[in-house]
């Protein structure tokens, strides 16, 4: 069955990531004491705002808290399976060593997507989790199963959209000699998804809230599932359009990667 | 005779000293036009940060108390946020140490040992070539930001002093930011390894400058202490000198303080590449 050998394989990737963490141990530490440290500038950042009002864009401090959580979990995710991986392509491009994935009995995108799982980011979400959970702690939230199920999907929403435009920022190598790190493009762009979409309530910035709700739709990334657990957001039309922008963005970014493979010259021997 | 002058050494004077940084300088020009499709989009992403950085203080200051934050009203603030942009232009050194660490850990690095050329002078020109291509492609874009926020800047009036001394800031910040990363970078004599390093460095660099809001936000202790550190002259300082919040003595006070540690960060490079280049044994062909 061809979907057991990925499983497989992803297993064999995971496995391999782990001992390679295990030969450069020292390398792993400072990787999470970055991670640490950033969290910590991160939350640093939170209480002086918090400091200085109560509410900000109708977050309150507990519901802003788990904002924060939430975002750093997706990063968390991203980084494990997917950034370094994508940031090497590029490389792959420029070196012509992409030939060799290519000539692989394999799905191109499952392997240049995955093919390192960074375990040094596992305490990232692990991190960000606990964040969360504080974050609904002080929200005195009582359990409910559809709230957390709703939230979990969505979450997976928010990744799929991410991953997909990670995707798209990745294949674009194929037309651009990249000289920059996809890393930083990425932090860049993921500026929009580090505060809630209610900043940009205001009248002028609406429409390029807008743009990147609807057009874009980065902004959905970490708003909608926080919103579903802290704020009990479950307005149906969001969830669904959520849902089905995710799927959407899934397969235009994997059609968007083969035709960039299509595109590509190799340039090695 | 004849046989010595056909293999003497080029003349050595400073005008043929000068001339070999300004050739760098063109070469280095030319390399960064290569990736300018790369560099366009670079550029457009790097105006995120900033609008999502305006619009969360603006909804932090719709729903604070008063009208002043740590005595930033919220045109400061946003000014603040705009205005470290440009000292971070100057001073931010992206790929500096990394490339310093990797010439050592390759063997490249004899390639400054066995030409006439001194490392820390040709990277200095290197990356002034990239400074200027980066102001100059730069320039139109943030013409028109700070011109869209021009409203931002409404209430601020700029003297002749001080806008003589936030040039002078910037310039000090661009020494004060490249000795450091490369003195980071060198560290890389001692330690194969310093990428992770490096991370770190960011990262606290990011928060010490002032990068992310302004150190005066902080509980006054703290402000103090990581005032009194040298990052703050990479962002912070330069924005809040043009938004006049240090005048008169403080203000040169302060400038002489950051020509020290720009001074400092000089001879710190100089002596850390003499030593290093002891424990330096060329490896790699």
């Amino acid at each position: 069955m061809p979907s057991s050998r990925y499983f497989r394989l992803l297993f064999a990737f995971a496995r391999y990531g782990l001992l390679r963490e295990l030969a450069f141990r020292t390398n792993f530490l400072v990787k999470v004491s970055v991670e640490i440290l950033w969290l910590s500038i991160l939350i640093i950042f939170y209480k002086t705002i918090f400091s200085k009002t109560t509410v900000v864009a109708g977050w309150t401090e507990a519901q802003y808290l788990f904002f924060v959580g939430c975002y750093f979990t997706l990063e968390g995710f991203i980084e494990a399976f997917f950034l370094e991986n994508c940031s090497a392509f590029s490389d792959l491009i420029r070196s012509g060593d992409l030939d060799f994935i290519l000539l692989k009995p394999i799905d191109e995108q499952f392997l240049v997507s995955l093919r390192n799982i960074e375990w040094s980011s596992v305490p990232t979400v692990i991190m960000g989790a606990s964040i969360m959970s504080i974050g609904l702690w002080q929200m005195h939230l009582t359990f409910d199963f559809v709230q957390v199920a709703l939230f979990l999907a969505m979450f997976v929403c928010g990744l799929i959209i991410a991953y997909s435009f990670l995707l798209l920022l990745t294949a674009a190598a194929v037309w651009m000699v990249r000289n920059q790190s996809l890393y930083e493009l990425w932090w860049l762009f993921t500026s929009l998804v580090r505060y809630p979409k209610e900043i940009f309530l205001k009248s002028w910035a609406s429409p390029i809230g807008f743009v990147f709700t609807f057009v874009i739709p980065i902004l959905l990334v970490v708003n909608v599932p926080a919103g579903v657990m802290a704020k009990r957001i479950l307005d149906r039309a969001t969830l669904a359009f959520t849902v089905l922008t995710a799927a959407i963005l899934l397969y235009g970014s994997r059609r968007f990667f083969q035709f960039a493979l299509k595109r590509y010259r190799s340039a090695s021997s | 005779m004849k046989l010595v002058e056909a293999t003497a050494v080029p003349p050595a004077g400073i005008l043929h000293s000068i001339r070999k940084y300004i050739n760098i300088l063109r070469a280095s020009l030319i390399e960064r036009m290569t990736y300018r499709a790369d560099f366009m989009l670079g550029t457009v992403l790097r105006f995120l940060p900033m609008l999502t950085t305006i619009l969360l203080w603006q909804a932090i200051y719709m729903s604070a108390p008063g009208e002043e934050i740590a005595h930033y009203r919220v045109n400061d603030m946003i000014a603040y946020l705009l205005l470290v942009h440009i000292s971070r232009m100057f001073s931010s050194m992206p790929g500096l140490a990394a490339g310093i660490a990797r010439d050592i850990r390759d063997g490249n690095l004899k390639k400054y040992l066995l030409q006439p050329i001194d490392m820390l002078s040709y990277l200095v020109s290197y990356r002034m070539a990239h400074k200027a291509a980066y102001v100059t492609t730069s320039f139109l874009p943030y013409a028109f930001l700070f011109f869209l926020c021009r409203g931002f800047f409404a209430d601020l009036t700029i003297s002749w002093t001080q806008a003589a001394a936030y040039v002078a800031s910037l310039l000090m910040a661009f020494v004060v930011g490249f000795f450091f990363e490369a003195c980071i970078g060198m560290i890389g004599f001692w330690f194969l390894e310093v990428t992770s390093l490096l991370y770190v460095v960011n990262t606290v660099n990011f928060f010490l400058s002032g990068h992310m809001f302004p150190l005066d936000l902080l509980p006054a202790f703290w402000a103090a202490f990581f005032k009194s550190l040298p990052f703050q002259y990479m962002a912070y300082f330069p924005a809040t000198v043009l938004l006049g919040k240090i005048q008169g003595e403080d203000l040169a006070r302060e400038l002489l303080l950051e020509l020290v540690w720009g001074i400092g960060f000089v001879v710190m490079a100089r002596i850390i590449y003499r030593v290093g280049l002891k424990r330096y044994s060329a490896y790699g062909g």
